[in-house]
């Protein structure tokens, strides 16, 4: 279920292993004006997907549905997400017309799990997940794993507190994932990924839909090598050359390669590149069709 | 119309992950600091335009992820850089040891001439050293660098640094240097890089890019 972005996100605990400030540092509260960020504030203001608000900024205006629209929505949803193998058996098309129009944000979270395959391949391996989390990482990958923790979504209210359960979470997900696929280990795009599955859904969910993700919609993204991106990157800018030769020929005359622009938009799935209400827009697309390039 | 700046060249940010190489462009381009900067992706640059010795000199600032698995994508941008940052963390031991790793990254893939310089950057985190600043000296003579100990945080040594390299590859290229003073109409362009859409500067000379 989706949950509300509002719990688990004030925490002040102190530090996650020790190893990370805690929020009373003198030199986070130096920060000046940007000092509101850490958490503190009584009266912290959000958008409705739990970003923290800067004041001046009054938010992109975004068509918002009638109630009666949403609700509508929700009903068809809950009826499919019930009914979900026959409908994906004989109405996958609907399906798919339901995605774009965008899933209902209170039903995301358990949509993408379905549509993923995650929340199957989760009841077959009902005991993995807890087992993973209840074992030690590889050093090697929980060092850099907990230098990352702080550095996605920081405006994010789930992740803004050092050591809070957003970012306690996240810990839990990813290294889980370097135990499930050691031969992967970890990859720093995949932190930003995993942040995104947080904000819709617990930890073990979350894992799972990772692992979907990495494995069945992104394979090869985030493995030693990254050849699968690279290989993208080529795809991409041939396509480029078919659907706009003006903004292929000037790219290739200012040596601009697609590996410096596309990196980010595809191995973060542009959930750091567009703004909010697109990405989930994106993201219900993409769990619903697959990777990016093809389409 | 007055020229924007009289050189234009490429610099680069290496080291492990989060050591600071991007705070330390932040400090640097927008004299910002923040402490959750979100971990970076591949690469990035920024771009700014500072004097030296009153030559205008407009420096492009690629910034790289320090994750080992990125680096089949960033050294293919080491022989694009006329000048290198190789980054420590002075609280890790751990990413100094890296250095040596970098360094002869850079011996392999960046081009002959380039000009170096060692950065042990969160030097206000004095109670968490586990590099002394001899180390750093040290090492940086081994390699025939210049060393700067630096803190994006307090803002300590950036400014100083980024000059120094700067003036490093100003002065590898005095040659063509000269050459523009006879023809002041052209800019020089060490990073073979038109610069495109020519906005006015304004006072804010720095404009990051796809950040
Ligand atoms: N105390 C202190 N902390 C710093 C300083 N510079 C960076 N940091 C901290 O170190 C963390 C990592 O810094 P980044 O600039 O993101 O590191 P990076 O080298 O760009 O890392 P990658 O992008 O993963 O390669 C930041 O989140 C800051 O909290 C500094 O000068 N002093
Ligand atoms: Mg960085």
């Amino acid at each position: 279920m989706a949950r509300s972005p509002g719990e688990g996100s004030v925490s002040p605990s102190a530090s996650l292993r020790g190893t990370r400030e805690t929020l009373s540092d003198p030199e986070l509260e130096s920060l000046g004006s940007d000092s509101e960020i850490n958490g503190f504030t009584a009266e912290r203001k959000t958008d409705k997907y739990g970003f923290l608000i800067k004041t001046e900024e009054n938010g992109g205006r975004e068509e918002e549905l009638s109630v009666d629209v949403l609700r509508q929505r929700e009903a068809k949803w809950l009826d499919m997400l019930f009914n979900w193998d026959k409908w994906m058996a004989k109405r996958h098309k609907k399906i798919k017309l339901r995605c774009q129009k965008g899933i209902p944000p209170s039903l995301r979270g358990r949509a993408w799990q379905y549509l993923s395959g995650s929340r199957v391949k989760m009841d077959q391996n009902p005991n993995k997940f807890t087992e993973l989390d209840s074992m030690a990482g590889d050093p090697k990958w929980v060092d850099i794993i907990e230098r990352d923790l702080h550095r996605q979504f920081p405006f994010h209210e789930m992740f803004v507190a050092r050591g809070g359960h957003g970012q306690q979470d996240l810990f839990r997900v990813l290294k889980a994932y370097t135990l499930y696929r050691p031969d992967e280990g970890y990859c720093q795009a995949q932190a930003p990924i995993a942040a995104v599955l947080l904000m819709h859904m617990p930890a073990e969910q979350a894992f799972w839909c990772l692992v979907q993700i990495c494995e069945k919609y992104l394979p090869g993204y985030y493995s030693e090598k990254l050849e699968a991106i690279q290989l993208d990157g080529r795809i991409l800018f041939s396509l480029l050359r078919k659907v706009s030769a003006v903004a292929y020929k000037h790219l290739s005359k200012q040596k601009i390669d697609p590996i410096l622009y596309m990196t980010e938009w595809f191995m973060c799935a542009f959930s750091r590149t567009l703004p909010w209400s697109s990405v989930l827009r994106v993201w219900d697309m993409f769990f619903c069709e697959g990777n990016f390039v093809c389409h | 119309m007055a020229k924007q700046y009289d050189v234009l060249f490429r610099l680069l940010l290496i080291g492990d992950s989060g050591v600071g190489k991007t705070c330390l462009l932040c400090r640097f381009t927008d004299n910002e600091f923040h402490p959750s900067h979100i971990s970076t992706i591949g690469v990035d640059f920024k771009m700014k335009t500072i004097d030296v010795d009153g030559i205008k000199v407009r420096i492009q600032i690629w910034d790289t992820a320090g994750q080992e698995r990125y680096q089949t994508i960033t050294k293919q941008y080491y022989r694009r850089a006329q000048g290198i940052f190789l980054v420590y963390d002075i609280t890790s031991e751990r990413s100094y040891q890296h250095i040596m790793k970098w360094a002869s990254d850079v011996d392999e893939y960046a081009p002959d001439g380039v000009q170096k310089i060692l950065i042990g950057n969160k030097a206000d985190e004095e109670h968490k050293r586990q590099v002394g600043k001899h180390q750093g000296m040290k090492l940086a003579e081994e390699y025939g660098m210049d060393f700067y100990e630096t803190s994006a945080c307090t803002n300590y040594n950036i400014k100083e640094s980024f000059t120094r390299l700067t003036e490093l590859v100003l002065m590898a290229h005095r040659k063509e240097l000269d050459g523009l003073r006879l023809a002041s109409n052209d800019e020089l362009n060490l990073a073979e890089l038109e610069e495109d859409g020519r906005k006015a500067d304004g006072t804010a000379n720095s404009k990051s890019c796809w950040c």
